[in-house]
Order: C-alpha cells, then structure tokens, then sequence
C-alpha cells in the first residue's frame, strides 16, 4: 500500500509541470502586443510605450525562456531584482481582484471550501445511501421515486434551478437570503472581537459561540449547497444504483446467502463494499468537480468565492487571473485524483497490492 | 437401511419472465440417504441448478417462486420454514458449493473472513477460535501455510485453490447434505481429478450426503451411486449409476451416453449429438418434452407427457416408448 502511495506521488510532480505547461501554451497563444496591453490601464502617452513593456517583461523572448522566467521569476534589468515565478507563489496580478491572484485565491477560498463541503456532505450520503435502497429495492415504489427524481435533477440546468430557487425561497418566502452574510453579521465577523479562525463563517461562529451568526451563515448556504450538488447527487445516485445492482447480481451473493447469513449482513457486510468501488471513483471526481463547478452558483448567489470571481475576470478578459485560476483548479484536479486513487486501493484489494 | 435425511416430493418452480411464466422445475422427487452420493445431470437450462436452489430457498423471488411441492429435511418440511429458521439450516446444515470458483468468493474480504463467517454464525465461535478452525480446514482441503493465507484475498488464489475454500467453507459446519452446483465444470482436467478426490476424501471422513449436479457424465461414473437425468425440469430416467451406463432406456439418456468418448470405443466411431435444444417451458408440459428432438418418437409423445414408472427393480424412466422395440409400452 505505502508502495503505492509512494509510486502515485512521484508520479505528481510530472502531471503538475505538464499542466504549467499547457496553462502556458494558452497564455502564449496572445501576441506580446495583447500580453502587454493587459498591463497598461490608460491608452500610452508616447510612442512606444508598449514596446519597452514589451522589452522590459521580456514578452518577445523565445517560448521556453518565457516559460523559464514565468516558472522560477524574472530579474530586472535596472534593479536586479528577481520577480514573479511560479515557483515563488506568484501567479500575477489580478486586475480584477486588485491584488496579487495568489492573494485572491487566498481571500475566497475559504468561502468556497465551506459552500462546497456542505455540499459533499448531503452529497456523498444522500446520493450513495439513496442509491443503495434503490438498487436493494429495485423496481419497488421506492426505487420508481427515487430514479424518477434522479433524473429530474439531473437534467434541471444549474442555472435554471438556482433562479427558481431564489425565486420561490427568497423573493416570495423571504427564507434563504442570497450573498454569504447579513449586513449585520458581517459587520459583526470583520469586528475585532469575531477571530476568524478558518475564515468558513459555520466553523467560525461556533468557535466564537455566536449562534446568531451561525444560523445566519446556514441560511444563506442553504440554496447555493442545494443548486450546487443536485446535479452531482442525481449522477452519484445512479452511479451506486446501477453499480448495487449489478453486485447483487454477483455469484458470490448467493455464496453469502448459502451460508446462512442474514439479508441484513449479505447487503452490508458483502454487497456494498463491492459496490462502493466504482461510487468512490465517481464520487470523487464528483467532489473535485463540485469545487470546480461553483462557477454558476456563486455567480447566481452573489456569493463572494472562488467562482464568483472566476466568472467576473473572465467577463473582464482578465486573462492572468482567468490563467491564474485555471492553474489553481488543475492543481487541485490533480490532488483530488491522487486522494481518489489510494482510496481506491484501500477499498480495493486488487489495486492494492499490484 | 440409512437414515433417509432429504426427501422432495413434486416440486414445482417458476420464473416470471417478459415473455410469460417459466416452469424450470415440474414436480421433481428425490430422496437422499445418510452419507450417500447422488447424482444430477442433464445439460445446461434444464433445472438442475434450479432445483437445487429451491431446495434451500435461495430462489431470488421475484421474479422465481416456488409453485409447490415440500422439500422434508429430517421430516421438517423446508418449504414452510419461515426465512429466520431457513437461516439455520443453510450453510449449517445444508450447505452448497457452485459452478465458478472465481466468481463465488467475495473479492473484497479476506479468505479468512469469508471461511469463519458460518462458523460465526452458527458454532458460536469466537473469532480466536474460528480463525484456528479456518486455518484446520484449509489444511484440510490441502492448502499450505494455511494460517497465512487466511489474510490473502480470493484473487492470490487459483481456480482450484478457490474451489478448494469453497469447499472448505460449505464443510465448515459440518453440514448433512452438501450440494455440489458442477464444481469441477471451471477447472481444468487435471485439477477436476485432484479437486474429485478431495471431495471423496472428505466424504469419508465427514461422512455427509452429497448431491453431485453436473452435465458431465464421466464425473458422476466415478461418484456417485444413484443417479437421476434431468430435462425440461422433471426428472426423466434414474437409477444406479451401473444400471444407467449399461442400460439406458431413455433416448435422451442414450443420446447423452452416446455423446461421450469412449476409451474402449472404436477409434472411426463419431459422438453423436443430440440435435437442437432444451426447451423453454411457458405452459406446464402437456406432451413429452423431448418429443422434438427425440428419434423414437411416436404419436403418444406428443399427446401426453410421461411420468416416471418403474422399468426394473431402482431403475425408473419417464417414456413411451420401448426403445428395444420401438414401440409403446
């Protein structure tokens, strides 16, 4: 197992420069001209003044070079000071974000971590036990319920679900308010006496024992963590119904029962480990995707994450932070898969020891 | 005179299909003695599977359902148990071992775990005690370095060595009756052999009731000492084992005998086959299931279906016809 483990993990660092690399072929499909117009706010007071931008980030060198400088930092012809590289932490500046990208990722990822594990959480139990009962009860009136909302939230649009959402639960009920916060809790969590511990506004509140704001962060939870994982619960569903059925199926199925184990013990004990093999590689691309696939949501919800503003620099043709971004989730892919794939080998006996 | 521990009377099981009902089995009676071997055979969708799994209820229903018929185990009818006491008898009492060794064992729990599960369960055991008794048994059935093996999973294991902890874990119990669901049909020639002896070791030693199902008549030469040809879902011919080589009396037995090569046979002489194949029963049969196919055919066949009577002394045929003759009985 831990040879395994090992073997993914040196496998990581080429998966990671692979992605740079294709992340930087995008970026250099611009001509220097486009690149360097990404930094002038103003149109330029004298001639040429694109030219010595150009000239001083060196946007005319030969592609690997650039790609040397953009990875490990660029020296500065007048100064000789090194800046930027990947490598450094430096994934740009963000003209939308008005910091650094590395800096924004920062400031809205845990708003997004916090909308998208409340999501996994209904997720991954709803969908895989749901999908369990479907398949153990198959063609009773509980699996007919369950595929026909299955594919009732599979095919709904994100973006059509999220308006009807807001539309009936917060213009009409006045329930579950879009944003992350109320004014008042807000105000509330930037005061000096609120410690932002993990900056997620549900853990935060606790730790400060502020109810109050904790079910105020709950509410406006509610509807993006329903919008986000609706698609991906129905997927995960059908993926542990089918892959239940096709268990239950299995010859070593009636081995257990020939052995007098009760109905209880030959679904739990040796059907669902089995079927749970292929949940747990869906399930977690599923995961990864949903951290991805806030895009819609947040942009929706008006909620301050990742997506929000991925989707905003993308409007703005912000094309360091749309890169900038882009790396971020490649990077967070490539982990996610590398998760998925021991845990994979932990459940399955097969995988584990070749 | 043994102790008679098994006896089935008329069972009947049915399968709803989309195309209408299936009758697998149509009133199939046998009885099985203390300690002795029978034999079932017959080739693939007759029932012979069926059968058996009836007898232990282990029919998924639906879309299976047994029609009729009472399956007395020690004089408890095991067909009017209810699902709890069922528990009881399978796997401790009765137990069964199938087809495919590399498909019957569960390939995500240890060797160990699956092979003190029906101790567990039914001795009472405790998991110290069950582990022990796990690694006597597969020494037993001739697995080395037992007590090791018993962390390893089903696919570090060959076919026979599966077959071997299939075999294992249905005897683990001691069971009365141990059903044997062609397990020599997935393993090669010389491992069939080995794994045949194995079980006849065992036999002795254990001293259960064995009913052998096969489509492999050499199998059965060897094994057992009744047997029972099975098509269309009833039973069709049976008696001993040397009676029914020497002297078959239903064509559909010929015809299986006569599709097996012979040591002692003339080296130019071709196998007969039996041409098309067993039917599909969507109503109860009202004429011979085999008329079809059958050469002696004669217009009785088609009219009526025949029962079983007895032919001689232990030797009992289901047919109209007087294959020495060629005419009705």
């Amino acid at each position: 197992m831990l040879n395994y483990i090992i073997r993914r993990l040196l496998i990581l660092p080429f998966i990671l420069v692979g992605v740079t690399m294709l992340v930087f072929a995008m970026l250099s499909m611009l001509t220097p001209y486009e690149r360097a117009s990404l930094y002038v706010s103003d149109i330029p007071k004298r001639q040429g003044a694109i030219e010595d931008i150009i000239e001083k980030y060196g946007l005319n060198d030969p592609i690997h070079i650039q790609y040397w400088h953009w990875m490990v930092g660029h020296e500065d012809k007048n100064t000789g000071e090194v800046k930027g590289g990947l490598l450094r932490g430096d994934l740009g500046f963000s003209t939308v974000g008005h910091m650094p990208v590395i800096e924004v990722i920062k400031h809205r990822l845990p708003a997004t971590a916090e909308l998208a594990l409340l999501a996994a959480i209904p997720l991954i139990g709803l969908a895989v036990w749901m999908g369990i009962q479907s398949a153990v009860h198959h063609n009773k009136l509980i699996d007919q319920v369950l595929r026909v909302l299955a594919i009732i939230g599979w095919s709904i649009p994100t973006f059509v679900l999220g308006l009807l959402l807001l539309m009936f639960f917060y213009a009409q009920l006045d329930w579950f308010p879009p944003e992350r916060l109320s004014t008042w809790a807000s105000q509330v969590v930037q005061s000096g006496e609120f410690t932002r511990y993990t900056q997620m506004n549900t853990i935060d509140s606790l730790l400060n024992l502020r109810f109050d704001i904790f079910v105020d962060s709950l509410r406006h939870l509610v509807l993006p963590v329903i919008t986000l994982s609706v698609i991906s619960w129905a997927f995960l569903l059908r993926v542990t119904r089918s892959s239940m059925l096709d268990t239950l199926r299995q010859d070593y199925m009636t081995t257990a029962r020939s052995k007098g184990l009760g109905e209880r013990t030959v679904i739990k004990g040796h059907a669902v480990p089995n079927a749970l093999i292929p949940v747990i590689t869906v399930g977690g691309m599923t995961l990864i995707g949903l951290f991805n696939g806030v895009v819609i949501t947040e942009t929706i919800f008006n909620y301050p994450g990742l997506g929000k503003f991925m989707a905003s620099s993308a409007a703005a043709l912000d094309v360091v932070s749309v890169l900038g971004m882009t790396l971020f989730s490649s990077f967070v892919l490539v982990f996610g898969n590398l998760i998925v794939d021991v845990l994979y080998g932990v459940v399955d006996p097969r995988i584990r020891l070749d | 005179m043994l102790n008679q521990i098994l006896d089935v009377k008329g069972l009947e099981t049915r399968f709803r299909t989309d195309e209408g009902i299936v009758h697998a089995v149509n009133g199939v009676s046998f009885t099985v003695d203390e300690g002795e071997t029978i034999g079932i055979v017959g080739e693939s969708g007759c029932g012979k599977s069926v059968t058996m799994l009836s007898v232990l209820r282990l029919i998924p229903t639906p879309p299976g359902m047994i029609a009729g018929g009472t399956a007395e185990f020690y004089g408890q009818d095991l067909l009017k148990l209810q699902e709890e006491e069922m528990r009881h008898i399978r796997g401790a009492q009765i137990s069964m071992i199938f087809q495919d060794p590399m498909t019957s064992l569960n390939p995500v729990l240890t060797i160990g775990k699956q092979l003190t599960e029906p101790m567990l369960l039914h001795l009472n055991m405790t998991q110290e005690k069950a582990d022990e008794k796990a690694a006597e048994l597969l020494e037993m059935v001739g697995i080395s370095g037992a007590s090791e093996r018993l962390k390893d999973y089903p696919h570090q294991f060959s076919g026979g060595m599966r077959q071997r902890v299939m075999i294992a874990m249905a005897l683990s119990c001691n069971p009365k009756v141990l059903i044997a669901d062609e397990p020599t049909t997935a393993l090669d020639v010389t491992i069939q052999a080995q794994f045949i002896d194995l079980v006849k070791r065992l036999q002795k030693n254990l001293g259960m009731a064995i009913i052998w199902i096969t489509h492999d008549l050499g199998v059965i030469a060897g094994l057992a000492k009744r047997m029972m040809v099975m098509y269309g879902g009833s039973f069709i011919e049976e008696a001993d084992v040397k009676e029914l080589y020497a002297n078959p009396q239903h064509p559909y037995t010929i015809g299986l005998l006569g599709s097996l090569p012979r040591l002692d046979g003339k080296h130019s002489e071709r196998l007969v086959s039996i041409d098309g194949l067993p039917p599909v029963l969507y109503e109860p049969p009202t004429s011979c299931p085999f008329a079809p196919r059958c050469e002696f055919v004669i217009d009785k066949c088609l009219k009526e279906n025949p029962i079983l009577e007895e032919f001689s002394p232990k030797h009992r045929v289901a047919c109209w016809v007087d294959i020495s003759t060629g005419r009705s009985r």
